[in-house]
């Protein structure tokens, strides 16, 4: 299978600059800096790149509406979120500890198009191994002038999953709690300090080296309509082999858990969750979706970041609704009072269910409370806190029914 | 009583100017303060407060939102065990009793000698190594009874 | 003002300014869209999510208080859906409160109350217990917090960020966990503190000044002018008459800042606030005269008395007045002793007992509402050491003192030196603290007792309401001018 981000990650000193170089790292971004920055930007356009930190938008689109600078003189900048957090999601990790020249030549190349002079960094605290690697790693590229009139800042979070949403991560940059900001305007237009900021994925950052030395069509080609290239799945749970399996775009769910060795131990699958925890499971019947950022909105679920959790038939869904209902009640910002008091009576009915004491009405009670969360809160972990309980109350009747007297 | 030696608040004003706007390194700069004090004390935000010209009520807001940093003192090796799904799948509440049997202490709460405390923590990116275990945002590896077992002569 | 633009409400075709927030111009059209963060004067956060209102072609609801009007925008605040988001929005707004309105002193005019009469009306589905939090925490002299009842909306500490940028209170902790604390190491005591409570949409922050002293529903509101200083602020007087044994006794419960663009926007200050303890204490109600020995007298009698006092002390009269007057007093104060008795000698200028703090906000540094009002009529003020000159020199018979503490102008001094005019009014509606030194003690009406006009520092009018019925024979300060005036009319005409 084509592989882009990956392919050389069985060299075990692709971290360092030279091997990087060797194997023709920053020869992209040379050429790059050669193009007119209106054609590279068009490049991206042309593969179909989405943003791979889970909300899948077109990111040439989104580079487009960086306003110009004659219209808006001044600063504008280039945030790469490495605040990956969710359970299940782990693939930046990997991709920052294998190949960080990778990502660095991937933000040089969109600063150089959006024109940033001062880039952004912002990797969760927990990694501080990565840290370390990107601060080398940085130092190394500045070190061999790959920098130019670009300054690289690195900026550590500090423990709020909600820092990973783009607004709320330039929150957490400017030193104010992590509460997502409404658009409009959106950060392309007024971002960090009010200034035209792009803030990119780990994952997307590092597909543009492919993309400008490939061509954008050629990126696209390996993915599937209107999903240019591949996309990095971090399987865990009940597998053979956990691990980072990189595929081209509109690969079969099923392929993709093939990879990873099947269900551990020959057990049956109980349900697939695809993107990390927030997202909808999919059952056996949906083995054959295909894994791409349209394709499985229509199947009621998301991509998310790629963070794939197998679950056996030995898994009971109201222990695992309840964990993830615990997650998101602890990672509520508080600012919007639906997520804020949902998420938490959420997890207290689920709480309450698992200690025997379900009661008629708990499961209807919590689809209804679920209901009246998502689509009427700030951001998007609110919109999971009600979709989740949802999911897990209609695909697993029988574990509610266990618990819940009366659960229909 | 200052919170801070000079050479701590030299290095809290550095992170006013290692970014383009002082704001930038306020977070930085409590990830310091939680590191030395092992906690944040209304005191020391208030100090910061200063140093970066802040109302205090805007500090102490960021330094009691964000989970790194602590109102009680953490053991000098803050160890994590992480209970996101994939962690509870493979039996992080386990490896919480056995912290909790081999430390001697209930979470968040630091040995008599100050050298360690625990927590559960939500997601530490580790999916693959479940149940992720981390010391100082540091990942160690899987939460096994070994693994805790050597926490106490980790160095 | 922007663009005219046409949009529609609920159906009907309306025109408002382009870019105004749908909440606001719904307003305009007499609907009241749900709300607790947005505060006009405080920005629109849009985090309590009651203000849902439905966007045609908007892919889920949308919060109207950051929604702006624009041509063609098509928008319901009526529809089932609307309905539906916001009664679960106030759901999930009561799942944690302790719903204390028993002993709450918000009972009556609590957001949570009013929206649930108004969209709720459900059946809790609730089986949790309430989680707790603090409560009768002291915030500051004036402020209590209760956290249970906190909604979060974040307009306190907005105010005590942005208007008075003292920074007192803070939303702390995360998530769940989060609470409405006093900033460690501070209290709430800025010079506007109590503005929060009017601003807090629930009873998590309450007077402690009117705690549990009247239920709100038994007080009678009217629209009134706070005399604590220049600036005049718009105020409502909340008046308890309906149950005169509670609030202990007293009729004026409190005093609220009633909205005035041109004048305090939203905003009174503390002093003003609290300062109308002298309202229902130390009051004058009797015609007396106190010397030489102490006679309830009529007003007809007194003015016979008085005017026949006047008319042989010509030429040696001095007055003390002060801004507490409004103009209809001033009017009549200077048809009285300016054009009928040619009194020369007028001393009301703002001394160290009539100044004070000021600041950027709302607080003039001048404590009293109307030395405009005087100033208008080409009235000036002499200086008090001349007076006080003048009275050691006994230069004058008689004095004439109104609404004014000479104690606090003159200090010690102002016993011996009021001792050396011959005869002394004391008028006004409190009896100070020389209030027995004087010849005559005449009862005037409160602001609250009488219709009248200050005009501020900046010369803007405002006009103030009778709230409550006068204290025993008081009458207003321009109704005894003219009694005099008409004393001295009848004198003329007899002799």
């Amino acid at each position: 299978m084509t592989k882009i981000l990956t392919v050389h990650f069985d060299d075990p000193k692709l971290h360092e600059l030279e091997t990087y170089r060797r194997l023709g790292g920053y020869e992209a971004l040379k050429k790059a800096l050669g193009m007119e920055r209106k054609a590279l930007q068009e490049e991206v356009v042309k593969s179909n790149l989405r943003g791979l930190g889970g909300a899948g938008f077109p990111v040439g689109f989104k580079w487009s509406t960086v306003p110009p600078e004659d219209k808006v003189p001044g600063p504008r900048y280039v945030v790469v979120n490495c605040d990956e957090s969710e359970p299940g999601c782990y693939k930046d990790r990997v991709l920052v500890t294998r190949a960080p020249h990778q990502l660095l030549e991937g933000l040089l190349i969109a600063s150089y198009v959006i024109g940033a002079k001062d880039s952004f960094i912002f990797i969760r605290g927990e990694y501080q191994n990565q840290y370390d690697i990107l601060e080398k790693a940085v130092a190394e590229a500045e070190k061999a002038g790959l920098l130019g009139d670009v300054r690289i800042h690195l900026m550590r979070g500090a423990g709020a999953y909600i820092s990973g949403l783009d607004t709320a991560l330039l929150e957490t940059m400017e030193g104010k709690k992590a509460w997502p900001r409404q658009p409009p305007p959106f950060p392309t237009v007024a971002g960090l300090m009010g200034k035209p900021t792009v803030v990119n994925n780990v994952e997307t950052l590092s597909m543009l080296p492919f993309i400008v030395r490939e061509g954008g069509e050629a990126f696209a080609k390996i993915g599937c309509a209107k999903n240019g290239g591949t996309v990095l799945f971090s399987v865990s749970g009940h597998v053979e082999k956990e691990g980072v399996y990189e595929v081209p775009m509109g690969t079969k769910l099923r392929d993709v858990l093939a990879l990873a060795g099947g269900v551990k131990g020959g057990k049956k699958l109980k349900c697939v969750i695809p993107g990390g925890t927030s997202m909808p499971p999919l059952l056996e019947k949906d083995l054959d979706i295909c894994l791409d950022f349209d394709a499985i909105r229509a199947a009621g679920t998301f991509l998310g970041a790629g963070g794939m959790i197998v679950l056996d038939e030995t898994v009971d869904a109201v222990e695992v609704a309840h964990n993830i209902e615990r997650f998101l009640a602890h990672e509520s910002c508080g600012q919007c009072t639906p997520c804020r008091e949902g998420s938490n009576w959420s997890e207290r009915i689920l709480e309450r269910i698992l200690e025997g004491k379900g009661q008629a009405g708990d499961t209807e009670n919590l689809a209804r409370v679920g209901e009246n969360i998502t689509g009427k809160v700030i951001c998007a972990l609110g919109d999971t806190v009600g979709m989740v309980t949802r999911a897990y109350i209609t695909k697993f009747p029988d574990d509610f029914k266990k618990r819940v007297p009366n659960h229909g | 009583m200052k919170p801070f030696t000079d050479e701590q608040e030299k290095s809290l004003v550095a992170w006013t100017k290692k970014y383009p706007y002082t704001n930038l390194g306020l977070i930085e700069a409590l990830r310091s303060v939680q590191g030395w004090h092992r906690m944040i004390t209304p005191e020391a935000a208030s100090a910061v407060a200063d140093i970066f010209k802040l109302p205090f009520n805007h500090v102490w807001g960021v330094a009691t939102f964000f989970p790194t940093f602590t109102r009680w003192k953490t053991g000098e090796k803050r160890v994590g065990v992480c209970h996101g799904l994939s962690c509870f799948l493979k039996g992080s509440n386990k490896a919480e009793w056995c912290l909790e049997k081999t430390l001697g202490v209930p979470k968040k709460q630091a040995t008599p000698d100050g050298k360690l405390s625990w927590e559960t923590m939500e997601c530490l990116g580790a999916c693959e190594q479940a149940p992720a275990l981390q010391v100082n945002d540091r990942l160690v590896g899987p939460a096994t009874d070994e693994a805790i077992a050597k926490l106490k002569d980790m160095k | 003002m922007g663009k005219t633009v046409k949009y529609k409400l609920n159906g009907i075709e309306r025109e408002a300014e382009e870019g105004r927030l749908v909440i606001e111009a719904a307003k305009d059209a007499g609907i009241e869209i749900p709300h607790y963060c947005y505060h006009k004067a405080l920005g629109n956060p849009g985090n309590c999510r009651m203000c849902i209102v439905e966007v045609a072609g908007a892919p889920k609801p949308q919060v109207s208080c950051r929604t702006s009007v624009r041509e063609g925008l098509d928008v319901k605040t009526d529809s089932d859906l609307v309905k539906r988001a916001q009664a679960s929005a106030l759901e999930l707004h009561l799942v944690n409160h302790p719903l204390d309105c028993p002993v709450c002193d918000q009972s009556g005019e609590c957001g949570l109350q009013d929206y649930y009469m108004k969209i709720g009306q459900y059946q809790s589905a609730v089986r949790e217990d309430k989680e707790h939090k603090g409560k009768r925490i002291v915030a500051g002299p004036h402020v209590m917090l209760d956290q249970e009842r906190c909604v979060l909306c974040t307009r306190c500490t907005r105010f005590v960020d942005n208007v008075t940028k003292t920074h007192e209170l803070g939303i702390f902790g995360m998530g769940h966990s989060e609470k409405i604390e006093v900033t460690p190491g501070m209290t709430l005591d800025n010079a506007y503190s109590g503005n929060v409570v009017d601003i807090c949409p629930v009873g998590a922050l309450t007077d402690r000044d009117f705690r549990y002293k009247v239920r709100v529903w038994y007080l009678d509101k009217t629209d009134s002018v706070c005399p604590g200083c220049a600036r005049g602020c718009s105020i409502s007087v909340h008046t308890n008459t309906a149950r005169p044994w509670h609030n202990d006794g007293k009729r004026v419960a409190r005093l609220k800042p009633r909205y005035n663009p041109d004048v305090n926007g939203h905003w009174i200050c503390d002093d003003g606030r609290y300062g109308f303890g002298n309202l229902d204490t130390d009051r004058l109600g009797k015609v007396l005269r106190l010397k030489p020995q102490k006679a309830e007298m009529t007003w007809f009698d007194m003015s016979k008395d008085i005017s026949a006092m006047l008319t042989e002390s010509s030429g040696a009269i001095s007055v003390v007045a002060s801004g507490m007057l409004s103009n209809e007093d001033w009017a009549a104060y200077k048809a009285l002793f300016v054009d009928t008795l040619k009194v020369s000698g007028h001393y009301f200028s703002a001394e160290p007992d009539q100044l004070g703090e000021e600041d950027a906000l709302l607080r003039r540094k001048e404590k009293v509402p109307n030395l405009k009002g005087a100033e208008a009529l080409g009235l000036k003020s002499g200086s008090f050491d001349d007076l006080a000159a003048d009275l050691e020199a006994g230069k004058i018979k008689t004095l004439f003192v109104i609404e004014r503490d000479l104690s606090e102008v003159w200090g010690d001094r102002a016993a011996s030196l009021l001792a050396k005019a011959r005869t002394t009014i004391l008028q006004g509606p409190n009896k100070y603290s020389l209030g027995d030194d004087f010849t005559y003690r005449l009862p005037a009406t409160a602001y609250v007792e009488e219709d009248g006009h200050f005009t501020n520092f900046e010369g803007k009018l405002g006009a103030y309401k009778k709230a409550l019925a006068p204290i025993g024979d008081a009458r207003p300060d321009w109704a005894i001018f003219a009694l005099l005036q008409k004393a001295l009319a009848a004198k003329a005409v007899a002799a």
